[in-house]
């Protein structure tokens, strides 16, 4: 990992689907250790961003880069330092959970014993342990977005990357979700975070950034975008919300 | 280095063998029981009233080569194009799509599954086939050469299907109108000289007929076509889809929003 004290960099982004142009030219830093809130209505762009930040998605113009690797001519080095909780359950319906992250960590280099670890470690840690052998689709709901945020964190990644992590759960799951993402972040993890909770964001973010109709409209530390105002109140007057 | 991962693309080639391997009797078994009715049939009752003498063989001898080079094609493109399909209609492609692996790698990974699985096959049906006929095999390496080669141009093709496919009606439409026609034309069960003169010239267009020819000769020692030619047509087949599979990775069709 290169020396780089910015975690994900952003400049000048344009996405276009069509002619429809989804970013527009954006450009915003994440530092290292820090907990990112990125907030906007639906299809403002935010999966769009977290997607060319990942390389699911192409981008037109602009660079990206993670820890200074840039996400389409260096992702072999970029890919390593990113776990993204993705937004829908995207799990293969035929493997069972220890073995699905067992393969996932495998991609990403782990070897077979260090790999069957890592995921009882994590099975474990979101108490999916007694479903180790079972397939996805026989989990709850809770059930799914906890396997999500495991495979998100298969390879032990600097950066995680979530994508509406609790838009789902009951406030137990939420706040035990909470709870362990800033134990994450305390141990120096970089935390991405795309939220309609405005709460959640208001509760676990340092830095927030609000993009509408692709366009960053507001980003700065949390107490000066919110100075008097609550955070539901700045997002309404930022996205033309009523 | 082409193999940057190797604990990755171990990971993603394991995983491959494994899913067909967990529904052996969809992709194992069947193969077996077509290739004995195909030798049942053709070979032991029609094959008796067509004479081969002239080139020293039986029909039943003649068809194995041909069943064989057919059961690795139809394995191969089954194997890879489910797989890659599959992957992008549950969406857990990304799994794979997040991950350090190359785009080479990916290809790789998949594409070693499917060789396996046509290994197994190819090999299955050579045994099934020398209980009928026995008979040794005239040059093993020319066998080995088409063992891999067949199965390699096939998995790319079930990949290029599986990445173009939107739905599972687009992905049988290549194995049901291109690939089985040209797989039967190619000589699977007929002697080029038993059809007419006008039809054959078309053969030589038909890449199957070079795959066939070229299995045919490895196992019994005798071609309609040049060996030369079979095995360069079968190399550059295989890295030219390999290479447009492997671009299209990189490029992310359909992949990549």
């Amino acid at each position: 990992m290169r020396n780089s004290e910015v975690a994900i960099s952003i400049q000048n982004l344009s996405k276009y689907y069509g002619k429809f142009q989804a970013l527009k030219e954006i450009s915003f830093d994440i530092m290292r250790g820090s907990f990112f809130g990125f907030l906007g209505p639906n299809g403002a762009g935010k999966t769009t961003t977290i997607n060319t930040v990942t390389g699911l998605s192409n981008y037109q113009e602009g660079k990206v880069r993670i820890f200074g690797y840039d996400v389409t001519s260096e992702y072999v080095r970029s890919r390593p330092l990113v776990g993204l909780c993705a937004q829908e359950f995207n799990f293969d319906p035929f493997l069972p959970l220890h073995r699905m992250l067992t393969y996932q960590a495998g991609y990403f280099g782990l070897p077979q014993k260090l790999a069957e670890k890592r995921a009882d470690e994590l099975l474990d840690r979101f108490q999916l342990t007694e479903k180790r052998n079972m397939k996805y689709r026989t989990l709850s709901g809770g059930m799914k977005k906890r396997l999500l945020l495991c495979r998100a964190l298969i390879h032990d990644p600097e950066i995680l990357i979530l994508d509406e992590p609790t838009a789902g759960c009951d406030l137990e799951l939420r706040y035990h979700i909470w709870d362990y993402l800033r134990q994450l972040n305390k141990e120096g993890k970089t935390i991405f975070l795309t939220t309609h909770y405005m709460e959640e964001a208001e509760r676990l973010c340092e830095r927030i950034g609000i993009i509408h109709e692709g366009h960053i409209v507001k980003i700065g530390d949390k107490k000066d975008v919110l100075k008097d105002q609550t955070l539901e109140d700045v997002f309404l007057e930022l996205t033309n919300g009523k | 280095m082409l193999i940057n991962n190797p604990t990755g693309l171990i990971a993603l080639s394991k995983r491959e063998i494994t899913r067909f391997l967990s529904v052996a009797t969809q992709t194992l078994i069947p193969p077996l029981i077509s290739t004995t009715l195909f030798l049942s049939i053709f070979g032991l009752t029609l094959g008796k009233r067509i004479d081969l003498s002239e080139a020293g063989i039986t029909y039943l001898a003649f068809i194995i080569p041909g069943l064989m080079t057919m059961q690795a094609i139809t394995s191969s493109y089954e194997n890879a194009s489910s797989s890659l399909f599959i992957s992008r209609w549950h969406n857990h492609v990304q799994e794979v799509l997040l991950s350090p692996l190359s785009y080479f790698e990916m290809v790789l990974g998949i594409l070693i599954g499917s060789l396996t699985r046509s290994a197994i096959v190819i090999t299955s049906v050579l045994i099934v086939s020398l209980f009928f006929n026995p008979m040794p095999i005239s040059h093993p390496f020319v066998v080995l050469y088409f063992a891999i080669f067949i199965p390699i141009i096939f998995s790319c093709c079930g990949m290029l299907a599986a990445l173009w496919a939107e739905d599972f009606n687009m992905l049988t439409m290549w194995n049901t109108y291109i690939i089985m026609p040209c797989t039967f034309l190619g000589g699977v069960f007929h002697p080029m000289n038993l059809i007419p003169e006008k039809i054959r010239f078309f053969t030589q267009f038909n890449p199957m007929y070079y795959l066939v020819s070229g299995m045919r000769y490895g196992v019994i020692g005798v071609s309609d076509a040049s060996i030369v030619r079979c095995m360069t047509v079968a190399g550059i087949l295989a890295v030219s889809v390999f290479c447009l599979v492997v671009y299209l990775f990189k490029i992310g069709y359909k992949l990549r929003t």
